[in-house]
């Protein structure tokens, strides 16, 4: 099982639904793997638990079977080696932007010369130079988002998870936002794992597209995807080769959708 | 980011058109207190006996009488001392067992129900059992102040620390955090406009509790003073007090007034916010 950063073995989870006493099967023998530096998108229908693997490969949830391997390593409690970047910002906003992508870097207790050199960088790296003394709330939606991801690149981790980044933000702030990612991931050498429930976007990015059913998930597929790289993810059906890839997951995924809209 | 630097070009104009708007406004909102002197001062003697109400220039000569002569000085002091004390100890009490409740589903389950209870007390009729376990000195006004500012405080900030965004804890726990750091940079921070309403809230009831103290069993004090005052048929003296007290209350929440400012101030951060990305 070498060469690969992140495993997930078997990953079953329950939980307890409100009120009744019964238990709910979310997540049904989920496995699948991330190869150094290789971009993974997680699609499934909403409700289906891909956030919830996200929150096992950070160690904020144990799953009920099976387990996440980080390295080899079990992961059995908060996995401080990960970055996440969630669905909002939570930039914290009592912290300037300098201040919120600094605190990574103060919390593992790097020297004071060291973080400003990095923070420069990170804050350069996704285009904010200049807003460094700003509260968050001062900041547009994709700014926020673009300092959230700033904060995770600053301490260089080898595993970033990813949950649904850009899915509260307008279209074109979103390819924008799209086309800096494809950048940044490759730069950073870091292996992504990118939850959306936007196909485009899972294909356009991703090296690898995991596809989950309806609760109770099921893996269904996993597609790898060979487009040569960099894309175009404003145009992406220009990029030679993604009709069929899209075509590839599209085939799959329609028989979750059709159940959905036939209710 | 043409839009951030332009922000900066114009405030010196703009600095003191807005000072010279808000010295107009101050004025404005002088007036209507400004009307109740004089009316009060018409009124006393004519519409009602002045030794009822007593009148302005009255009270005015008698707060320069009672500072000339130092007759309220050791009031003052006392006074000043309870105050001080029971809000302080009220106030770090509050914070640390709400910060404690809050942070500690478990400690909260066992201890809730008892603060609830002891909450639902009026704490005005603890005042004779203060004064039986602390004296009349300044022990049982102190108890008594900060007893009542503790539980402001302690609601305060234990829904505060109960209402910080599990996601952004989780998020600070991965980039590294351990348990004291989330502390300082998550739920402290998180919970301070909380434990600012709380602490403002809390001014006036450290006044009660003092006074009421005072009004029991005391040997100095300005509520000794204004109940002295009242019995002997003085309302000068009795509205003279009550303005010492006024004057206490102003100066408290002007402090927790800068207090707020400097510690909330990313909630109204004074530069404009750049129009886009």
């Amino acid at each position: 099982m070498t060469g690969q950063v992140l495993a997930f073995d078997g990953i079953g989870q329950d939980f307890a639904t409100p009120g009744s006493g019964g238990r709910i099967r979310v997540l049904d023998g989920i496995s699948f793997d991330a190869e150094p530096g290789q971009f993974v998108a997680v699609i499934g229908p909403s409700g289906c638990g891909k956030s919830t693997l996200l929150q096992m490969a950070a160690g904020l949830l144990m799953p009920t079977r099976g387990n996440v391997k980080h390295h080899g390593r079990t992961i059995d409690s908060v996995n401080q080696a990960v970055g996440f970047v969630p669905q909002q910002a939570q930039l914290f906003p009592w912290k300037t932007l300098q201040e919120n992508v600094e605190l990574p870097l103060v919390l593992r207790s790097v020297p004071a010369e060291q973080r400003r050199a990095q923070v420069a960088k990170a804050i350069e790296a996704v285009g904010l130079k200049g807003f460094e003394n700003y509260y968050p709330n001062q900041l547009s939606g994709g700014m926020q988002k673009r300092g959230s991801i700033a904060r995770t690149l600053v301490y260089r981790p080898d595993v970033i998870l990813m949950d649904e980044p850009f899915g509260a933000l307008d279209a074109q702030t979103r390819m924008v936002m799209q086309n800096d990612l494809q950048t940044l991931s490759a730069e950073a050498g870091a292996t992504v794992i990118f939850v959306t429930h936007d196909i485009t976007e899972a294909v356009v990015l991703a090296d690898r597209v995991v596809i989950l059913s309806q609760r109770p998930s099921r893996l269904l597929a996993n597609i790898a995807i060979d487009l040569p790289r960099p894309r175009d993810v404003f145009e992406p059906f220009k990029n030679p080769g993604f009709e069929q890839a899209y075509d590839a997951v599209w085939s799959v995924f329609r028989s979750q959708i059709d159940i959905r809209g036939a209710h | 980011m043409n839009d951030a630097a332009s922000v900066d070009a114009a405030p010196a104009a703009r600095k003191w058109s807005r000072r010279f708007a808000a010295l107009g406004q101050f004025g404005i909102s002088l007036l209507p207190g400004i009307v109740l002197l004089v009316f009060w001062q018409w009124a006393s003697g004519r519409l009602i006996k002045e030794i009822y109400v007593s009148k302005p220039t009255a009270i005015a000569a008698r707060l320069y009488e009672l500072f000339a002569s130092g007759e309220i000085i050791p009031h003052l002091i006392t006074t000043g001392q309870e105050l001080v004390l029971g809000y302080v100890i009220g106030v770090a009490g509050g914070v640390i067992g709400g910060y404690a409740l809050g942070r500690s589903p478990r400690l909260a389950r066992i201890f809730e129900p008892y603060v609830m209870a002891f909450y639902g007390i009026p704490k005005i009729a603890l005042a004779p059992l203060f004064i039986i376990w602390f004296g009349i000195g300044i022990g049982s006004k102190v108890a008594l102040a900060s007893i009542m500012v503790f539980f402001l405080v302690f609601y305060n900030v234990f829904s505060g620390v109960r209402s910080v965004d599990r996601e952004l804890v989780n998020l600070t726990l991965v980039m590294g955090a351990n348990q004291r750091q989330l502390t300082w940079h998550v739920y402290l921070p998180a919970a301070s406009p909380y434990i600012i309403l709380g602490m403002r809230m809390a001014i006036p009831y450290s006044v009660i509790g003092v006074i009421v103290g005072e009004f029991t069993s005391s040997i100095q004090g300005l509520g000794l003073f204004i109940h002295e005052a009242s019995s002997t048929y003085d309302p000068a003296g009795v509205f003279a007090g009550i303005i010492l007290l006024l004057g206490f209350v102003l100066i408290a929440n002007f402090l927790a007034g800068r207090l707020e400012r400097r510690l909330l101030r990313w909630k109204n951060p004074t530069t404009q916010p750049p129009s886009d990305i």
